[in-house]
C-alpha cells in the first residue's frame, strides 16, 4: 500500500459530481468572525438530547459544561465562550427542525479565538489508559465531526464481545465544495497523528488506516512523510482511495479499504471497525493532551457567491448569519444557504441557525448553479431508466423505494430496503427526470420512525 | 428519447432508399398521429402537455418500422392511435404503461388487418414498381418474401431448411430483402445500437440476452436438423430480431430494472421468439415475445430484488 496504487480501494456505484474544491483548498485555516452571542445546541449528535446544566442569568466560563445527559449515546456540550446565558429557547436546526439551545451573550471584547493547540514535544500514548482516554472523550463532548455525530467514546470504547481490529481515519471529503478536513490534515498534521494513536489505544486496534482520497496528493504525501518522520508509518498506512462520491461514507471507505461490508442497518463496530473523521482525531488529541472540550471547530466556508470563501476555526454555536456576514456574502447573487456540502448537506432556511460540532462547511449556492435542477427543468415520469440503481453505493433500487413512498406505501419501501439508505443523493443526483429520488426516501424513512414513534411528530 | 431518435435515423434512411416513398410517409403518417393522440388523450384528461418528452415521436417511429411496406396509410393511423391510447394513456402516460406502445399498435393491427400486415413487397432497389412478394417466388433470391416466411414455406413445401446462402446473407445484411420498413437492414440497425450503447442510453445486457438466447436456441435446433430448421445467424439478421434488441425490448419503461432481471426477460423474449419462429404458425415473433415478457418485468422485478451492499437485514 503506497501512494502509487491510484484507484486500486474503492467501491461499486457512485458518481462524480464536479469537485469545486479549489474555492477554499488553498485557503489556511484561520480565526471566524467575533460572535457576540452564540446558540449552543442541546443536541448536536445521535442520541440523547441534553438537559441543561445551568439556568437563565448564570455567568459562564470558556470550556464550561453547560448540558449533559445520563444516556450512554449522548455527549455533553460545553460553552465556548465567557459570558451570561441570554436564555434557554428554540433555535432552529438542521435535521430536528426547532431544538432548545443555550444563547449564550459574551462579555469579553477579545479577538476570535485562534486555533492555538500544538501537541507537546514530550507526547507519548503510553501515558495515557484506554480508559482514562475514553472518560476524556467522553467529558470534552467529542462526537463525529464528519457528518452524523456519532458519540466518538461510544465509537472507540472497547467492548469485550466484539474486539476491535481495524481503526480507518476518514479523510476521504468527497463532498464537493469542502476542503474543512484536507486543511486540517495539511495543517495539523502532528495532532491528527496523536489523535489517531490515542483512539487506537483506546479502542485497541492493531491496524490503522488514514484513507485519503487520490484527487489530494499533498495531504497523502503530507500525512505519510509525518507518519515516517514520527517513526509510525509501521503501524498506520494512509492510503489513497479513489475519488469518488460517496467515498467518504464510513460503509463505503471499509469496503473501499478493507473489502469487507458492514451489515445492513449496522454500525461498523459490529464488524471490528472503528472509523473517525480526521477533525475528530484532532479533536481527541486537543481533549486528551490539553483537557480542553470541543467547543470549537473549522468550517469551510464557499461558495462562488461568497466573497471570501475559506476555512474558518468558530465557536460551536456562531449564527450561520454571522459567518456569512463575516465572510461577504452577496445576497442578491445567492439563492440557497446549505450546511455541509452540495450532495449531503441540508438547505436552511434561517440564517440564525447555529453551528453545530458537526457542521463542516456553510455552502451559498447561486441560482444559476441549482437553476437546471430546479427552476428551469420541470420533474418528467420515471421511466425507469435504472441509473439511479447503478449509482447506488448501497446496491438498492432508489426509484422503486421513492415511488413507494409516495403512493404511501411503506410496506413496500421497508421490503425494499428503505432502512439502509445512507441517503448520499447519488439517485438524485444522475436523475435524468429531476426526481428528488433521496428526498423521497428520508421522507419515506421520517413517516417510518412517526409510525414506529421513534420520532416526535 | 432525442438519442433514441437519432439511433433509429440508420434504419429510418435506410426504409427510405428501399421503401422510397411508402417508407416515408408511413413514418411520417404514424408519427404525426402518435402525436396527436397524446395531444388530445393529455386535452382530454386535462393534463399538462407531455410532448416535449418525445415519446410520443419515438412510439410513432418504431411502429412505422415494424410496419409492412404497402400498408395503407389509414391502417398506419389507425395502430398509431391505438399505440397510444390505449398502449400509452389509458395507463397514466409515460413511465407507466406496462406493454411496448409500439408493440400494442401493431399487434392490433395485425390482429385485425392480417392480410395487409403480411403482404411484403420487394425492395425498390429491386424493382421500383416493388411489386407484392407473391409465393411463387420462394426459390428467386432476388425477390423474396421476408426470409422468415420463406423458409417457413421452403420447410413447409419439404424444400429444406438449406436456402441460406452468402447473398442473401448479403441482402439481409444491407437490408434488399422483403420484409417491414426497418428491420431489413442489419447495418442501419447495428449502427443505431452501437450509437445507443456509445451514449448509454440503453445498457448492453438485455440485447446480448436476447442475441445470446436466439442464437443459441436457432443453433441447437440446427445442430438437431439441419434440413428442417435454418442457420442460427439467419435468425439473428433477418425479421424484427434487431429492431426488437435493440430499440423495443429495451424499452426501460417496461423492462425490468435489475440486472439480473434484464438478463431474464432479454432471454425470454429470444426463447419465446425462436418458439413462435420455430414451432408456431407465424413466421416471425418479436412482437408477442416482447409483449408477453412485459407482461412478467413487474414478476421479475419482485424476484430479482437486488439485494443490499452486506446481505439483506433480517426485517
Amino acid at each position: 500500500m503506497n501512494v502509487s496504487s491510484r484507484g486500486r480501494f474503492t467501491f461499486s456505484g457512485g458518481v462524480h459530481p464536479p469537485e469545486n474544491k479549489s474555492l477554499t483548498c488553498e485557503s489556511q485555516i484561520q480565526p471566524g468572525p467575533e460572535v457576540k452571542q452564540v446558540a449552543v445546541m442541546l443536541s448536536q449528535h445521535i442520541g440523547a438530547v441534553c438537559r441543561p446544566l445551568i439556568r437563565k442569568g448564570d455567568a459562564v466560563q470558556a470550556g464550561q459544561k453547560i448540558g449533559d445527559s445520563d444516556a450512554f449515546v449522548s455527549a455533553p456540550v460545553h460553552s465556548p465562550i465567557n459570558g451570561k446565558v441570554k436564555e434557554i429557547a428554540l433555535r432552529s436546526h438542521a435535521v430536528l427542525g426547532r431544538s432548545l439551545a443555550i444563547v449564550i451573550e459574551t462579555d469579553d471584547e477579545g479577538p476570535a479565538k485562534r486555533p492555538s493547540f500544538q501537541v507537546p514535544a514530550d507526547f507519548d500514548v503510553s501515558k495515557y489508559s484506554a480508559e482514562q482516554i475514553c472518560e476524556v472523550v467522553r467529558k470534552g463532548g467529542l462526537v463525529g465531526m464528519g457528518g452524523a455525530g456519532f458519540p466518538t467514546r461510544v465509537k472507540i470504547e472497547q467492548d469485550p464481545r466484539i474486539p476491535k481490529d481495524a481503526l480507518i481515519i476518514n479523510g476521504c471529503e468527497c463532498e464537493p465544495y469542502i476542503t474543512c478536513d484536507y486543511r486540517i490534515m495539511l495543517e495539523w498534521t502532528s495532532q491528527i497523528i496523536a489523535g489517531i494513536k490515542l483512539a487506537g489505544k483506546a479502542s485497541g486496534c492493531s491496524k490503522v488506516f488514514i484513507g485519503i482520497e487520490d484527487n489530494k496528493p499533498q495531504a497523502i504525501e503530507i500525512m505519510s512523510a509525518a507518519l515516517r518522520d514520527s517513526g509510525d508509518a509501521d503501524g498506520i498506512i494512509a492510503v489513497p482511495v479513489k475519488t469518488k462520491y460517496p467515498q467518504g461514507g464510513e460503509r463505503q471507505l471499509i469496503k473501499a479499504i478493507l473489502k469487507k461490508n458492514v451489515p445492513p442497518g449496522g454500525i461498523p463496530p459490529m464488524i471490528g471497525v472503528v472509523v473517525l473523521n480526521v477533525a475528530t482525531t484532532a479533536a481527541i488529541a486537543e481533549a486528551v493532551v490539553s483537557n480542553l472540550p470541543l467547543t470549537h471547530r473549522v468550517v469551510s466556508v464557499t461558495g462562488e457567491a461568497i466573497a471570501k470563501p475559506g476555512n474558518y476555526y468558530v465557536p460551536i454555536g456562531t449564527s450561520v448569519e454571522d459567518l456569512l456576514e463575516f465572510c461577504g456574502l452577496a445576497p442578491q447573487k445567492s439563492a440557497k444557504v446549505i450546511l455541509g456540502g452540495p450532495m449531503m448537506g441540508i438547505a436552511i432556511a434561517d440564517l440564525k441557525t447555529p453551528i453545530t460540532k458537526t457542521t463542516n462547511a456553510v455552502t451559498v449556492l447561486m441560482k444559476e448553479q441549482i437553476g437546471s435542477a430546479k427552476f428551469a427543468r420541470r420533474q418528467t415520469p420515471c421511466i425507469r431508466c435504472g441509473r439511479c440503481l447503478q449509482a447506488c453505493p448501497e446496491n438498492l433500487n432508489p426509484t422503486k423505494i421513492a415511488h413507494a413512498v409516495k403512493n404511501n406505501l411503506l410496506d413496500v419501501a421497508e421490503r425494499y430496503n428503505i432502512g439502509t439508505c445512507i441517503e448520499c443523493g447519488c439517485c438524485s443526483y444522475v436523475c435524468p427526470a429531476n426526481i428528488e429520488v433521496t428526498g423521497y426516501i428520508k421522507t419515506g424513512k421520517i413517516f417510518l420512525a412517526r409510525q414506529k414513534q421513534k420520532m416526535p411528530r | 428519447m432525442i438519442d433514441v431518435i437519432i439511433g433509429l435515423a440508420p434504419a429510418m434512411a435506410a426504409a427510405g432508399y428501399y421503401f422510397r416513398m411508402h417508407a416515408l410517409i408511413l413514418i411520417a403518417a404514424c408519427v404525426i398521429s402518435c402525436v396527436a393522440a397524446e395531444w388530445l388523450c393529455n386535452l382530454i384528461r386535462k393534463k399538462p402537455n407531455s410532448l416535449d418528452d418525445f415519446s410520443a415521436v419515438v412510439t410513432g417511429i418504431i411502429l412505422a418500422l415494424s410496419l409492412p411496406p404497402s400498408l395503407p396509410v389509414w391502417a398506419a393511423i389507425i395502430g398509431s392511435f391505438f399505440s397510444i391510447t390505449i398502449g400509452k394513456m389509458v395507463f397514466g402516460g409515460l413511465g407507466s404503461n406496462i406493454f411496448n406502445p409500439a408493440m400494442v399498435g401493431r399487434t392490433f393491427l395485425t390482429v385485425s388487418f392480417g392480410v395487409l400486415m403480411t403482404s411484403w413487397t420487394v425492395p425498390a432497389s429491386i424493382d421500383p414498381a416493388m411489386p407484392a412478394v407473391a409465393q411463387e417466388n420462394i426459390l428467386d433470391t432476388r425477390t423474396q418474401a421476408t426470409p422468415l416466411a420463406w423458409s417457413k414455406l421452403a420447410i413447409k413445401n419439404e424444400l429444406g431448411a438449406d436456402i441460406y446462402s452468402e447473398k442473401q446473407f448479403k441482402a439481409t445484411f444491407t437490408g434488399e430483402v422483403g420484409g417491414c420498413l426497418g428491420e431489413t437492414s442489419v447495418i442501419a440497425l447495428l449502427i443505431g445500437g452501437l450509437y445507443l450503447l456509445i451514449r448509454r442510453t440503453i445498457n448492453f445486457h438485455i440485447p446480448l440476452a436476447v442475441l445470446s438466447a436466439t442464437f443459441v436456441f436457432a443453433g441447437i435446433a440446427y445442430l438437431i436438423d439441419s434440413f428442417a430448421y435454418v442457420q442460427p445467424f439467419f435468425h439473428l439478421t433477418s425479421g424484427g430480431l434487431l429492431l426488437c434488441a435493440f430499440f423495443i425490448a429495451t424499452d426501460p419503461v417496461t423492462a425490468p430494472l435489475t440486472r439480473k432481471g434484464m438478463w431474464v426477460f432479454g432471454i425470454g423474449v429470444g426463447v419465446i421468439t425462436m418458439l413462435i419462429r420455430i414451432v408456431g404458425e407465424y413466421p416471425e415473433g418479436v412482437m408477442f415475445s416482447v409483449l408477453l415478457m412485459n407482461a412478467l418485468t413487474p414478476l421479475i422485478d419482485r424476484f430479482f430484488k437486488r439485494i443490499p451492499a452486506g446481505g439483506s437485514p433480517s426485517i
